[in-house]
């Protein structure tokens, strides 16, 4: 991510983005710098978008680069595309920041493989809820090209989780479309984005001190955003009784895990047979507390999940997206995740060179947890 | 010959009765019913072994959190016995799982009743179903379809469960009746002190819903159907779909660990991956998103017992119980098999039969 020249190439935008991002891909296929893209498509009954790898020219034209909902994370699309390994095509991936980073955190748990692939990102503006959009298409799409378009625009109809997301623009991808007012500039994020740009024969001409400036205004309204709406958070999460009142309406579908980009297990832990305790301890349990709740361990399930894959947690609210019952699935884990990055200095899907927090062994982490262990162990001594 | 109860009572307060006789008199360890947990109003499903916990429970509040056949089912072999409050959809779904081995009847007295049917879970957490609940109790005296209950139960035919233990009638009835129909149930209630006296339910009473649903579902099923369309139409309708799996995991009927479309089978290698987009040009991801519903609707369908999870956890909108409803009464009436009908009747795809379909012989 350091490796971002000073300077961008400023692209055709005669028509609008869209069409735009549309030609540079098309350019770059005729010319053989890539075999295929994958870029999201409006589904034929043009209430959502799907995410498809497009070799075939003609059906380019239909792909819809920047899509107004996240249905799918395209992490999860490359995933599946990607997991057995390297293959004979090169291919181009354009996806929100969210995805990026997301498609990075898979990169290091094994279920992404890059050597094919080249990562563009995007200015994002946020996403709608999926929900709404699929209420009303039309208004939808309204909506969007006017987030896309009109810098005064209000973010009040994007997802919660967007609103308060800070790192909507330059990330681990290794070229990003800036979206400077009514410009489209490209700029190479890195050495592969670099060499692309050489080979496409574009030159990097323009400057991106407006744009930047404009970034960095938008990031400390969003951070202001962020610190408030974790405030509020935190009073319901923190404590079990407000937990379990949060998580109330649970019905456990586990939609929010099914649908999480960084939850990769084929089976989750929290179905298996393991967690299927047989009637007898069902009873048990029932018996020792006068009642118990079914589905068994609602609770257990999401602060299990947090421990399993908060720290890479991206935020990009699929989650709440696939949720019926309207918990803000997505705003929990993200200040869940804040917290467990903050502790372990980490930042999920910031660069594949990171290591993963639970698969590095540090001997000088948490060192107030060692003093504790310490002391702990000095005084069992003492009453020997 | 069934026995009625006979009381003035309001029926749920007869009904907690009821449960308070049975665990408080050890005819049963605990209690499954519905219960209240919160001022939200947020409903759970709870086995309940204490009396005095006894008066959170609200076993018949029109909202399903999750179909109770698929949480009795996990449970079993039940070693206690347990009173079990559950709609005729829950009740036929447990009555697939027990023919599948997925559940086991023994130790269970159940209860049901004729169902008006239920909310859906997302007005219930947008707080919208409150000031419609005196609205649906008087659309089930009158034996009415009200206006905001699943699709799946305004479509539904399948009310009255008479082989359960006890049954109560609750749709066209001012009060409600409450009707032993086996020994059991007959035996357990023995000492609970309210007159009983011969009686036989009469479906008559159930016939001006039952018409009214017929029609409303002919209505839905026409705006589903996709004979002239085929798998364009298939494509319109399930082509939002996200890859969730919600519809399954909420699904009684689908009782796998590990769906097979979760599998190995379908982690395709990256040169099959190739080809696919080469010959068609290009390759929607994550693939096989027709195919999983498909595949359920051939693995599931003859069971569906129509209880609407699947409709009410779809994050995208998809009318998923209409589909996998329509398509199980019309794969099951070739077999003239109702899902859920009775436990001696065996899933038609587990019976073989030399005659069957000659047509197809042909």
């Amino acid at each position: 991510m350091t490796e971002i020249s000073k300077k961008g190439v400023l692209l055709d935008t005669k028509n609008d983005i869209q069409t735009s991002i549309l030609q540079f891909f098309q350019n770059a296929i005729e010319k053989k710098i890539f075999d295929a893209v994958m870029l999201p498509m409006k589904v034929p009954s043009g209430d959502s978008f799907a995410w498809i790898m497009i070799k075939d020219l003609e059906i380019l034209k239909s792909a819809q680069p920047l899509a107004p909902i996240m249905p799918v994370n395209a992490a999860k699309a490359l995933k599946r595309y990607t997991r057995k390994g390297k293959g004979k095509y090169k291919i181009a991936v354009l996806m929100k920041p969210c995805e990026i980073r997301a498609t990075v955190e898979l990169t290091k748990l094994n279920q992404v493989h890059l050597e094919d692939v080249t990562l563009f990102s995007y200015d994002c503006v946020g996403a709608l809820p999926m929900q709404d959009y699929i209420d009303d298409p039309k208004a939808g799409d309204e909506k969007y090209s006017k987030l896309l378009t009109d810098k005064n625009w209000n973010y009040k109809d994007v997802k919660p989780v967007c609103k308060i997301c800070d790192k909507f623009s330059l990330s681990a991808s290794d070229l990003h479309f800036a979206l400077n007012d009514q410009e489209l500039i490209l700029l190479s994020n890195r050495e592969k984005g670099e060499k692309l740009l050489t080979d496409l024969n574009l030159k990097t001409e323009t400057t991106l001190t407006k744009w930047q400036k404009y970034i960095e205004e938008k990031k400390t309204i969003k951070l202001k955003n962020r610190e408030e709406t974790f405030e509020i958070i935190k009073g319901m999460v923190e404590g079990f009784e407000n937990l379990t009142e949060t998580f109330a309406n649970c019905i456990g579908c586990h939609n929010c895990s099914s649908s999480c980009p960084i939850c990769y297990c084929r089976q989750c832990y929290f179905d298996t047979s393991v967690a299927k305790p047989n009637s007898d301890i069902v009873m048990m349990r029932a018996e020792d507390r006068g009642a118990v709740s079914l589905p068994l361990d609602r609770i257990m399930f999401h602060t299990g999940r947090m421990a399993h894959m908060s720290l890479s947690c991206v935020s990009c609210g699929l989650c709440s997206d696939a949720c019926p019952v309207n918990i803000p699935v997505a705003k929990i884990f993200s200040y869940v995740a804040s917290q467990t990055q903050k502790t372990f200095e980490y930042s999920a899907g910031a660069s594949v060179g990171d290591a993963l927090p639970m698969k590095e062994y540090r001997l000088d982490e948490l060192g107030e947890l060692g003093e504790l262990v310490k002391s702990a162990e000095v005084q069992e001594g003492s009453h020997e | 010959m069934s026995k009625i109860l006979k009381t003035n009572n309001p029926i749920e307060q007869t009904l907690k009765d009821i449960l308070k006789y049975l665990l408080d008199s050890k005819h049963v360890s605990a209690v499954f019913s519905l219960r209240k947990v919160n001022k939200k109003g947020s409903v759970d499903y709870g086995l309940i072994s204490d009396v005095a916990k006894l008066n959170e429970i609200a076993p018949l509040h029109p909202i399903m959190p999750a179909n109770a056949g698929q949480l009795l089912g996990r449970f079993t072999p039940m070693n206690k016995p347990v009173a079990a409050v559950v709609r005729p959809c829950e009740f036929r779904a447990f009555v697939e799982l027990a023919k599948r081995e997925q559940g086991q009847m023994d130790n269970f007295l159940f209860i049901t009743y004729s169902c008006g049917g239920v909310f859906q879970l997302k007005d219930q957490a947008e707080d919208k179903i409150k000031n419609k609940l005196n609205g649906y109790w008087d659309s089930i005296k009158k034996g009415e379809i009200h206006e905001s209950i699943r699709n799946s139960c305004k479509t539904c035919e399948h009310i009255v469960p008479l082989n359960s233990d006890i049954f109560i009638s609750l749709v066209g009835e001012e009060n409600g009746k409450i009707y032993l129909n086996t020994e059991k149930a007959e035996k357990m209630l023995k000492g609970f002190e309210i007159e009983t006296k011969e009686a036989k339910f009469d479906e008559i009473i159930l016939k001006n819903l039952l018409t009214q649903r017929s029609k409303y579902k002919e209505e839905i099923y026409s705006k589903i159907d996709t004979k002239d369309s085929g798998l364009d139409g298939l494509i319109d309708i399930f082509g939002k779909c996200i890859g969730c799996r919600g519809c399954n995991t909420v699904c009684p009927i689908c009782y796998c660990t590990l769906c097979d479309f979760d599998s190995f089978n379908y982690d395709y290698n990256t040169p099959i991956m190739e080809k696919e987009l080469a010959e068609k040009g290009a390759l929607r991801l994550p693939p096989d998103t027709l195919f999983f519903h498909l595949g359920r609707l051939s693995h599931m369908s003859f069971s569906c017992v129509g209880c609407g999870m699947c409709s009410d956890v779809c994050p995208a909108s998809i009318p998923v119980a209409d589909v996998f409803k329509k398509t199980g009464e019309e794969t099951a009436g070739m077999f003239d098999f109702v899902a859920g009908r009775r436990v001696d009747e065996e899933i038609p795809v587990m019976i073989y039969k030399e005659e069957e379909f000659p047509e197809l012989g042909e």
